[in-house]
């Protein structure tokens, strides 16, 4: 039932900085490094945002522009505009705000765990922004988000090839069919066929 | 010619569905060779062929009243079977005008449709159905166009958008399918929602496939014929319902699999729609028990062969592991091992009495 090499699991490419961009947002989930999430961003001659997740009620948001850095490219690079945000939701609810702002010539991209990426993307998405200017990579843990494909429930944090659904309480298998919409990977009940009769469990997403 | 239906058949429960002699006889077949493998097997979908089946842009048959009911039932205790997302209402009139256009012209006898501009009158007298609207007004209509139509057909519907080079599934009526589910699965490119097929990706049956229909025309659909196996006459088989249907495969034994393992086809057709230059993705489902297939001398020969020699992957990927091997045993005395034609076609006008 787990089969492993389904096609609509995303492949992850390493971000870099798109030259035909005009404005440029990086949005984490946790506080990582700037040039370790993306390339290209020390050149950029045009405006960057650096927003990461700080998990700590004592950030508020506000911007804090740091000037270019010393090896950039003289008289070329842009400054880097950071915001640190108390939590997930936080980002994403300030996120909404700019998206509804934006322009032509806006891109964006999200590092972080699949369910963090996906949920920025489907943003991204409803404010209008095509696919190639909305760019995904992954870090951090690969613990999934899995929708019960039978009660709807999506249960977070799931490290293991099976999980009990927070909503039905089915014993779910979880499968590598991920959907963009719903940021999410389907579960289906492992013991349907047979109630009780439930494969080992693995620990597959640390 | 008059189609006799049988409004009262059903799909759950006590099962009481079954096909006459003349339905199994028009079965769309789906092996033309002994061995089965994936294939872009995409043929013009016109007038002609093994079965009758192909012969109307959308078959009807006698269990058309009753697939409708079956339909309203599973809508009833999940509406989000059917979901379109706003950017496709062109590609829903699309769909009800195509639908309405073909059954009126393919069965006058029980569709009638009247255009008068956009004033336009529809007739579904097997369903008892009667309604005047305005074309392109959603309003007059009581439901949106793509459920109104698609309620009123055999058969499950999904709607393609076409952008980015790649056709996106943005739509869809799905009550009667082979455990996918449209509502994890609507949005996604044509390589993600077939993801989960083994074997067909590597082959490169996808990429060709999509390639394919990203030039299919106006006014020149195509069609394809793909198969699974179910325990009893079972139309929703779903992901969501896989809990209710599951333990089926349970109850299977070598007294009772011929009547209650039914051989699942889809009729797959394809049709550009004109003003969203949209795809409408039909997936008529036809299901026959393996007791009355081998009434016919070269089906049941076949599909024992089929059976007997399917790639494991593409066994356990159709849910077959649990019975196959009892399938096959029940299958190996009707075949003699004799060589059999190429081809699909019954090849004989009435069927042998049930041994």
């Amino acid at each position: 039932m787990l089969v492993s090499d389904i096609k609509s699991r995303p492949v992850y490419e390493r971000l870099g900085v798109d030259a035909s961009g005009r404005r440029h947002l990086v949005v984490s989930d946790a506080p990582r490094p700037l040039a370790e999430v993306i390339d290209g961003a020390d050149a950029a001659d045009t405006p960057l945002g650096y927003w990461v997740v700080a998990a700590t009620s004592a950030v508020d948001a506000r911007p804090q522009a740091e000037p270019a850095p010393s090896n950039a490219t003289p008289g070329n690079a842009a400054p880097v505009e950071r915001r640190a945000f108390r939590a997930v939701p936080h980002l994403l609810d300030r996120l909404s705000h700019r998206l509804a702002q934006e322009t032509v010539g806006f891109r964006l991209y999200a590092v972080g765990e699949e369910g963090f990426v996906w949920n920025v993307a489907k943003l991204a998405r409803e404010a209008g922004l095509e696919a190639a200017e909305c760019r995904t990579a992954h870090a951090g843990s690969l613990r999934r988000r899995v929708f019960c494909v039978h009660c709807k429930t999506i249960t977070e944090d799931v490290t293991t090839s099976l999980a009990a659904c927070d909503g039905c309480g089915a014993h779910l298998v979880v499968r590598d069919h991920f959907s963009r919409h719903l940021a999410a990977f389907m579960g289906v009940q492992a013991d349907a066929e047979a109630p009780g009769e439930l494969p080992p469990v693995e620990e597959l997403f640390p | 010619m008059t189609i006799q239906f049988k409004p009262d058949e059903t799909f759950r429960d006590e099962f009481s569905y079954s096909n006459s002699d003349a339905a199994v006889l028009r079965f769309p077949f789906p092996f033309p060779e002994d061995a089965y493998m994936y294939s872009v097997n995409i043929e013009p979908h016109v007038r002609g062929g093994a079965s009758p089946a192909f012969d109307n842009p959308f078959d009807v048959d006698e269990h058309y009243v009753a697939e409708c009911r079956e339909r309203a039932k599973v809508l009833e205790q999940d509406p989000s079977r059917c979901k379109v997302l706003p950017h496709m209402m062109a590609a829903e009139w699309d769909t009800l005008e195509l639908i309405m256009e073909s059954f009126a012209t393919s069965y006058p006898e029980h569709f009638t449709l009247t255009r008068d501009g956009t004033n336009w009158t529809w007739e579904n007298r097997p369903l008892g159905i009667r309604d005047s609207f305005t074309f392109g007004d959603a309003s007059t209509l009581p439901l949106p166009p793509f459920e109104y139509i698609t309620r009123q057909a055999q058969g499950d519907f999904t709607l393609q958008d076409q952008r980015e080079d790649n056709l996106f599934v943005d739509g869809g009526m799905v009550t009667t399918q082979a455990d996918w589910s449209l509502d994890f699965d609507v949005g996604m490119t044509f390589h993600q929602w077939h993801g989960p097929v083994p074997l067909a990706h590597q082959k490169g049956v996808f990429d060709r496939a999509l390639k394919f229909l990203l030039r299919l025309q106006y006014g020149a659909p195509v069609r394809r014929l793909n198969w699974t196996m179910t325990v009893n006459p079972r139309l929703d088989t779903s992901p969501e319902n896989y809990p209710q249907w599951g333990p089926d495969r349970l109850t299977l034994t070598p007294e009772n699999i011929g009547r209650k393992l039914h051989l699942r086809v889809e009729l797959q057709s394809l049709f550009r729609l004109p003003r969203s230059n949209a795809i409408l993705f039909g997936i008529r489902c036809y299901l026959c028990s393996i007791e009355d297939l081998v009434r016919v001398e070269v089906w049941g020969k076949r599909l024992h062969r089929v059976l007997r020699d399917l790639h494991p992957e593409i066994a356990d990927y159709k849910g077959t592991t649990r019975y196959r091997d009892m399938a096959v045993a029940y299958l190996a005395p009707f075949d003699d091992g004799a060589e059999l034609p190429a081809g699909t076609a019954p090849r004989q006008s009435a069927l042998a009495q049930r041994s």
